[in-house]
C-alpha cells in the first residue's frame, strides 16, 4: 500500500511538473527541422522565404521542403500572422497568383501538430511549425517564436 | 449561363471524387467567376445609323456588354492540374471555359512541362501564358486582383494570350527582396484578334466577289464585330520583375513578326513594351501600368499603333476594398491615310468595391464611365448618339478560387 502511494505521489508530481512545462511552452510556436539537419537555428525572415515559395533552400544551401498544418488549424493562422506577416485572405490571394501563373504551389498540408512532427521526423530536408507543447526528441527546434 | 454552370458543377463533382482518392503529387486547383453587366447607352440607336443588325443594342466593341443585363462578358471557369513527375520535372495544364465563347467548350488555356535545373533556375516548354502585364499570368483569375476586369485601355492592347515555345525563370533573392528574370521565345498561331471595324472598308481584300474574284471596298457600318486570324512568329522577349511581399515592379519587352492573311499582312515587325508596379502595403492598394505598341506600316491597318496607361488606388477597410481606377488609351503616332489603322482613343473612370466572402471568395461591384475621345468610338462598338459623351457600365461579379 505504501509503495503504491509512493508510486502515485511520483506520478502526480510528474504530471504536475509536465503540465507546468506545457504551460510554459504553450504560448510558444516552434519551427522544427529533422534531427539530421546541421543548422543551429534559422531566422524568421528565412522561414518566411521558404514558406512563400521564394526559396527552396535552408540558409546553408541544403534543400528545404516545407509542410503546412491543415487549413483551419489555429497554429497555422498564428504561424502566418507572426512569422510570415500575412492574414488568411492575403495569403490566399498571394498563392492564387503563383498557382495560376504556374510558378509555384503552397506547402502541402499534412495535418495537425502531431502529423507535422511525424512528417519532419521522417524527412531529413523537412521543415514545419508546431505548438511548443508537442516538442520532443524526434525533431530539432530551429526557432522559437514567442 | 445555365448550361455553363451545369458543366462547371459536373466537373467539380468529378474532382471532389478524385480528391477523395488523394493522388500523391497531383494537385488540382480551380477558379470561377460569375458576372453580370449592364450598360446604360447603346451606340447603335437613335440618330446613329447602325445598319448592321447584330450591332443593335450592343455596347462594347466585342459585343459582350450590351444595353441590357448580360452574363457573357466576365463569366468563366478554369481548372488547373499539376503533377510532379520527379524532383526535377513537373507538368501543369489549365483548362478554361468562357461564357463569351458561345459553345462553353473547355479549351486548353496552357499546358507545359517545367524542368528545375537548379534551385533558382527553371525552364518551361509547351503552351505558355504570354506575360505582358502585371496580371497577364492570371488574367482569368478574378479573385487574384481588385477589379472585375483589368483596365481594358491597357489589357485589350495585346491580342496574344499564349505562345507555343519555351521560357526560363531565374530567381535572385537579396534578403526580403526577390527578383524574377524571364526570357522567352515562341510563336502564336490560331488566335483571333478583334480588328477595328473602320478598317474593313479600307482594305479591298476583305470582300471578294466569288464570281469575279475581284475584291471591292465595302464600307463597314458601325456595329460590326470583326475578328481576324493572325499569327505571331519568331517572338522573343523578356520580363523582369522584382519586389517584396508588399511591392512589385515589372518591365517587359517583346518583338515579333505578325501575319494576318485577311489584311494582306505578312511578317511585319511588331514591338510591345510595358512597365508597371503594384503595392499592397498596410491598407493601401495601388496598381499602375503603361504600354506602347508599334507595328510596321501596313500591319497597323488591323493593329493601329497605340499607347495607354491606368492607375488604381484602393484602401482596405476590414473586408471591404473600395477602389477607383483612371485609364486612358491613346494613339501612338499611327500614320494617317488609306490603309493605315484608325486611332481609337478613350478614357474611363471606374469606382469599384470588393468584399471578401471568407477566404477564397469575393463579390465585386463596379460602375465605369467610358468616354470615347478625339472623335473616335474608343473601345465601343460604334460612335455614341448625338448629345451623349459617355456610357455607364455597371457590373457585378462573384469570384472563387479552390
Amino acid at each position: 500500500m505504501a509503495r503504491l502511494l509512493k508510486k502515485l505521489t511520483v506520478l502526480v508530481l510528474v504530471v504536475v511538473g509536465f503540465s507546468g512545462m506545457m504551460n510554459a511552452a504553450n504560448a510558444a510556436l516552434a519551427i522544427i527541422g529533422n534531427p539530421a539537419n546541421p543548422l543551429e537555428g534559422i531566422s524568421a525572415a528565412d522561414v518566411a522565404m521558404i514558406y512563400l515559395g521564394k526559396s527552396d533552400e535552408f540558409p546553408d544551401g541544403r534543400r528545404a521542403v516545407a509542410v503546412d498544418q491543415y487549413r483551419h488549424s489555429p497554429v497555422r493562422a498564428e504561424f502566418y500572422r507572426k512569422v510570415v506577416g500575412m492574414g488568411p485572405v492575403r495569403l490566399k490571394s498571394y498563392w492564387s497568383k503563383l498557382i495560376f501563373s504556374g510558378r509555384g504551389e503552397p506547402p502541402r498540408a499534412v495535418g495537425g501538430n502531431e502529423a507535422v512532427k511525424r512528417w519532419v521526423a521522417r524527412h531529413p530536408d523537412g521543415i514545419g511549425y508546431v505548438d511548443g507543447k508537442v516538442l520532443d526528441r524526434t525533431v530539432k527546434v530551429l526557432l522559437i517564436v514567442p | 449561363m445555365k448550361k455553363w454552370l451545369i458543366s462547371a458543377m459536373g466537373v467539380l463533382s468529378i474532382l471532389s471524387a478524385g480528391q477523395a482518392f488523394g493522388i500523391e503529387g497531383v494537385r488540382v486547383n480551380g477558379f470561377l467567376t460569375a458576372g453580370a453587366t449592364y450598360a446604360d447607352t447603346a451606340p447603335c440607336q437613335g440618330d446613329v445609323a447602325c445598319t448592321a443588325g447584330p450591332g443593335r443594342g450592343l455596347v462594347s466593341q466585342d459585343g459582350n456588354i450590351a444595353n441590357k443585363v448580360g452574363f457573357t462578358n466576365d463569366s468563366r471557369f478554369g481548372l488547373q492540374i499539376s503533377a510532379k513527375i520527379n524532383s526535377k520535372v513537373d507538368v501543369t495544364g489549365q483548362l478554361l471555359s468562357r461564357a463569351r465563347e458561345g459553345n462553353y467548350a473547355m479549351k486548353a488555356n496552357w499546358a507545359f512541362v517545367t524542368y528545375h535545373l537548379a534551385d533558382p533556375l527553371a525552364i518551361r516548354a509547351g503552351k505558355l501564358k504570354l506575360t505582358t502585364f502585371l496580371i497577364s499570368d492570371y488574367l482569368e483569375v478574378g479573385y487574384a486582383y481588385p477589379w472585375i476586369r483589368p483596365p481594358q485601355e491597357v489589357y485589350y492592347s495585346n491580342p496574344i494570350s499564349t505562345i507555343n515555345g519555351l521560357d526560363m525563370l531565374y530567381r535572385v533573392n537579396f534578403g526580403r527582396f526577390s527578383m524574377l528574370i524571364q526570357p522567352y521565345y515562341g510563336a502564336s498561331s490560331g488566335e483571333q484578334a478583334l480588328v477595328p471595324q473602320e478598317v474593313i472598308g479600307a482594305v479591298p481584300e476583305t470582300v471578294v466577289n466569288p464570281q469575279t474574284g475581284v475584291g471591292s471596298v465595302q464600307p463597314s457600318p458601325p456595329g460590326t464585330v470583326a475578328y481576324t486570324d493572325f499569327t505571331a512568329d519568331s517572338m522573343y522577349g523578356i520580363n523582369v520583375s522584382g519586389g517584396t511581399n508588399a511591392f512589385t515592379l515589372r518591365a517587359g519587352y517583346l518583338k515579333t513578326l505578325v501575319s494576318a492573311p485577311a489584311f494582306g499582312v505578312s511578317d511585319k515587325t511588331a514591338t510591345f513594351s510595358s512597365v508597371g508596379g503594384s503595392m499592397d502595403w498596410e491598407n493601401i492598394v495601388l496598381y499602375s501600368e503603361y504600354f506602347q505598341r508599334k507595328i510596321e506600316q501596313g500591319a497597323n491597318a488591323a493593329f493601329p499603333d497605340q499607347k495607354g496607361w491606368y492607375a488604381t488606388v484602393g484602401y482596405r477597410i476590414g473586408k471591404f476594398l473600395p477602389n477607383v481606377t483612371f485609364a486612358k488609351l491613346e494613339d501612338n503616332n499611327n500614320p494617317v491615310g488609306q490603309g493605315y489603322g484608325t486611332p481609337l482613343a478613350q478614357s474611363s473612370v471606374t469606382g469599384g468595391l470588393r468584399y471578401e466572402l471568407g477566404t477564397g471568395a469575393d463579390i465585386k461591384f463596379e460602375a465605369e464611365e467610358v468616354k470615347p475621345l478625339d472623335g473616335t468610338r474608343g473601345l465601343l462598338i460604334g460612335p455614341l448618339p448625338a448629345g451623349k459623351s459617355h456610357v455607364m457600365i455597371y457590373s457585378v461579379a462573384l469570384d472563387l478560387v479552390f
